[in-house]
C-alpha cells in the first residue's frame, strides 16, 4: 500500500514509517500539514496517517480540507488524547479510525491493513464464508460444511466482525470498539472469556482451525 | 482609584442627575421671573392710573386750584422722587409738582430721569403717564426702583438656592458614589487577589441584597466552582505524579536489571516484556487520572442525549454474563421494558456499569451472584447492583470513591484503584445519588439518576 505519514515527532515518524516499510508498504513521510494537503490531494495515497497536533495546520483541519476537496483516502489519527470527546470529533471531522499514543506499533498496522483494504463501494453481501465456514446474515445463521451452529446474538456479531477482516489481524482494542462500542479498557478478560466461547461453537468440535490468535496482537480468521 | 472619581459610574450618575436638576431649576426660575415682572408691571401701571383718576377728580368746574392743592398733597406725600407729579397749564407752565420739565406727548411713556430734570442718584426710569385734565396736563409716575429691587432679590434668591441644590446634590451624589466605588473596588480588588492565584478569595456581601449584592454572590459562586475545579485539578496533578512514581521507579529498576543481564551476557527478552507491561501499566494509569478529570470538568454533559438505561444494562448483561460465568460467578440483570429515559452520555454510562460489574467479578469469589437491578423509583430512575462476596466494612465506605484508593486486600490483585472514581465521576456528571449499603452477606450500590425531563428542557 502507499501510505501517507504525517507526525511531527522524528523518532515516532521513523519508528512508524520503518515499520511500515518492513510490512512492505510504500512510505511517504511529512512534518508539516499544510505540505500534506498539496501532497495528499495530488497523489494517490491508501491510508493517510495524521498527527492531531502538527505543524502548519492541525490534523482536524487537514482531515476536512481533504474531505472538502473530495478526497476520501482513509484517515487514521494518531493522538496523545485519549478524551472521548477528541475521539468524537476526530471521527466527526472525516477520521476513519482513531489510535492513542503510545501505541503498539502491531496496533497501528492491523488498524492501517482494516483501513487500507476495505473496498471503495462494497457491494452488501449476504452471506460470509471462510473455507467451510459460512455465515448467514440474512437467517442470521451459522454452519459448518453440513454441521448447522447456534450462535447467540453477541457472538454472531463477533464472528461477523472476524470473518469481514478476514485474513487481516483483528486487535483486542478493535473488537472492543467495534463489536462491542467499548471505548475503554475492561479490567476483566472480557475479549478472551468471547472468543474462547466462540471458539468452542466454531473451531473446537472440527478439525480445522480458523480463528487463530496472533500473539501480543490479536486474533485473526484465515483458512 | 481615587483619580478615577470622574469614571466612576455612580458619581457620573449622580452628577448628571444634578446638573439636569440644576437646569431645570434656572428654566423654572427665569419663567418665574418673567412672571413676577409682568404682574409688578401691571400693578405699577394701575397704581399710577388710580393715582391720576384720585388726582383728576380733584378738579371741579374749572377750578384749577383744588388740583394743584391735591398735587402738592401728593408731592409732599412722596420721598426721594419715587413717585413724579407734575401739573402744566395751557401755556405750558409748570405750576405743581416734583419734576423740573414737562415731556411733550400724552399717554404712557417711559424715560429716564434725566428727561425729567429731577437730580436723583443713579439716574433711574421713570413710568409715566401724561393726560390733560380740564385743559391743564397732569403728569403722574413712579420710578421702577421698586419693581427692579424686587426683580433683584428674585433673582438672588434664584441663585443661592440653586448654588444650594448643586452643592447639596454633589455632596450626596459625591457620598454615593464614593459608597458604590468602595463595594466596586472591594469586587475588584478581589478579582485582582484571585487574578494571583488566591483562589479561597470572596467579596464581601452587604446587607441590602441589591443589583450589586446580587453580582457579588454570582461571581462568588462561580470562584467557588472554580475553586473546586482547580483543586480537583491539583489533586490529579499530585495523585498522578504520586501514582506514576511508583510504577516508574519499578520500571527504571527493570530496564537496569536488563542492561544487568546483558553485560553478563544473560537474555534481556524476559526483562524487556516485564518492562513493556509495566509501560502499559502506567499508561493505562495516567489515561483513567485525565478521563476523570475531564468528566469531572462537565464539558461533556454538552453532549448529553436521552439515554435508554435497558440497554445500556442489556449490554454489560450481554458482554459480563460470560465473564462471571468464567469465573463461576453468576451475573443477572433485571429490568422493565422499557425504563424512562435519562439524560446522559451512553458511552460514560456503559463504563459506569462496566466499573461497578467488573469490580465485583474481580474481587467477589466463585458461587459469587451479582444482581444488577434497573427500575423506576419516583421521579428517578434506579440502578442496584449488588452481590454476595465478602463486601467491604462499613468505615471503608466513605474512601472507595476517593481516587487511587484501594482496600488493603485487594492490592494484591490487579486494578489500578481508579475504578470507582471514574464510576463516582460519571455519576456526579449525571446528577446521580449513589448508596452504597451493607448486605449479609456482600455489599450493594445503588445509583438514582433523574428522569429526563420532558418536553428536553432548554439549558
Amino acid at each position: 500500500m502507499r501510505i501517507l505519514l504525517v507526525e511531527d515527532d522524528k523518532r515516532t515518524a521513523d519508528y512508524v514509517r520503518n515499520g511500515l516499510m518492513e510490512a512492505g508498504h510504500i512510505v511517504d513521510a511529512l512534518d508539516d500539514g499544510r505540505d500534506a494537503l498539496t501532497h495528499a490531494s495530488g497523489m494517490n495515497f491508501d491510508v493517510i496517517i495524521a498527527d492531531r497536533l502538527l505543524p502548519g495546520l492541525d490534523g482536524l483541519s487537514l482531515v476536512k480540507a481533504l474531505r472538502a476537496s473530495g478526497t476520501s483516502t482513509p484517515v487514521l489519527f494518531l493522538t496523545a488524547v485519549n478524551g472521548v470527546d477528541d475521539r468524537v470529533e476526530g471521527l466527526e471531522s472525516g477520521g476513519d479510525d482513531y489510535l492513542v499514543k503510545p501505541f503498539a506499533f502491531s496496533e497501528l498496522l492491523a488498524r492501517v491493513h482494516a483501513l487500507g483494504r476495505r473496498p471503495p463501494a462494497q457491494v452488501e453481501k449476504t452471506t460470509l464464508q471462510i473455507a467451510d465456514l459460512v455465515l448467514d446474515l440474512v437467517r442470521r445463521s451459522c454452519r459448518r460444511g453440513t454441521t448447522q451452529i447456534d450462535l447467540l446474538p453477541r457472538e454472531f456479531a463477533l464472528l461477523e466482525y472476524l470473518m469481514r477482516n478476514e485474513e487481516r489481524v483483528v486487535t483486542r482494542t478493535m473488537l472492543l470498539e467495534r463489536v462491542w462500542d467499548f471505548h475503554f479498557d475492561p479490567q476483566t478478560s472480557v475479549v478472551e472469556t468471547h472468543i474462547s466461547r466462540l471458539r468452542a461453537k466454531i473451531d473446537k468440535p472440527f478439525e480445522q482451525q480458523l480463528l487463530h490468535t496472533i500473539r501480543h496482537t490479536g486474533y485473526s480468521m484465515h483458512a | 482609584m481615587r483619580s478615577g472619581i470622574l469614571r466612576s459610574t455612580p458619581f457620573r450618575v449622580a452628577l448628571i442627575l444634578g446638573t439636569t436638576f440644576l437646569v431645570g431649576l434656572i428654566l423654572a426660575g427665569i419663567v418665574a421671573f418673567e412672571l413676577v415682572e409682568h404682574e409688578l408691571d401691571r400693578r405699577m401701571d394701575r397704581s399710577i392710573t388710580d393715582t391720576f383718576n384720585v388726582i383728576s377728580q380733584s378738579y371741579g368746574d374749572t377750578d384749577q386750584a383744588d388740583l394743584v392743592d391735591s398735587v402738592q398733597s401728593h408731592t409732599r406725600a412722596t420721598l426721594n422722587h419715587d413717585q413724579v407729579y407734575a401739573l402744566a397749564d395751557a401755556d405750558g407752565q409748570i405750576v405743581s409738582g416734583n419734576v423740573g420739565a414737562m415731556p411733550a406727548g400724552t399717554g404712557w411713556i417711559d424715560l429716564p430721569a434725566s428727561a425729567l430734570v429731577i437730580s436723583a442718584p443713579d439716574d433711574p426710569e421713570y413710568r409715566i403717564f401724561v393726560g390733560s385734565v380740564g385743559g391743564n396736563r397732569l403728569l403722574v409716575g413712579s420710578s421702577f426702583n421698586e419693581t427692579h429691587e424686587i426683580a433683584r432679590l428674585t433673582l438672588t434668591t434664584l441663585g443661592w438656592s440653586s448654588i444650594a441644590v448643586l452643592l447639596i446634590v454633589v455632596a450626596i451624589g459625591g457620598l454615593m458614589a464614593r459608597r458604590a466605588q468602595r463595594r466596586i473596588d472591594g469586587i475588584a480588588q478581589t478579582m485582582a487577589r484571585v487574578g494571583h492565584g488566591e483562589l479561597d478569595a470572596r467579596i464581601t456581601l452587604g446587607a441590602r441584597a441589591d443589583d450589586i449584592d446580587m453580582l457579588a454572590h454570582q461571581v462568588n459562586a462561580a470562584l467557588e466552582r472554580l475553586g473546586a475545579l482547580v483543586e480537583g485539578m491539583r489533586q490529579v496533578s499530585v495523585n498522578i505524579a504520586h501514582d506514576l512514581k511508583t510504577p516508574l521507579n519499578r520500571l527504571a529498576i527493570t530496564v537496569e536489571s536488563a542492561l544487568g543481564a546483558e553485560s553478563k551476557g544473560q537474555p534481556v527478552a524476559p526483562h524487556l516484556a516485564q518492562a513493556e507491561l509495566e509501560i502499559q501499566q502506567i499508561n493505562s494509569t495516567f489515561d483513567a487520572l485525565l478521563r476523570i478529570a475531564q468528566i469531572e470538568a462537565g464539558a461533556r454533559r454538552a453532549r448529553f442525549v436521552p439515554v435508554q438505561l435497558a440497554t445500556v444494562l442489556d449490554k454489560i448483561a450481554d458482554v459480563y454474563a460470560d465473564v462471571a460465568d468464567e469465573r463461576g460467578q453468576q451475573l443477572v440483570v433485571t429490568h422493565p421494558e422499557p425504563l424512562p429515559e435519562i439524560e446522559g452520555d451512553r458511552e460514560l454510562l456503559t463504563q459506569l456499569c462496566a466499573n461497578v460489574v467488573e469490580n465485583s467479578i474481580r474481587h467477589c469469589p466463585p458461587g459469587t451472584r451479582i444482581d444488577v437491578v434497573g427500575r423506576l423509583t419516583g421521579d428517578r430512575v434506579t440502578v442496584t447492583f449488588s452481590d454476595d462476596g465478602p463486601g467491604i466494612p462499613p468505615e471503608e465506605h466513605d474512601k472507595i470513591f476517593q481516587r487511587l484508593y484501594r482496600l488493603d486486600k485487594s492490592r494484591t490483585t490487579p486494578g489500578n484503584g481508579l475504578g470507582l472514581s471514574l464510576v463516582k465521576a460519571v455519576a456526579d456528571l449525571h446528577g446521580a445519588r449513589i448508596e452504597l449499603a451493607q448486605r449479609d452477606p456482600g455489599l450493594s450500590l445503588a445509583m438514582s439518576f433523574p428522569v429526563r425531563a420532558r418536553p428536553l428542557t432548554d439549558r
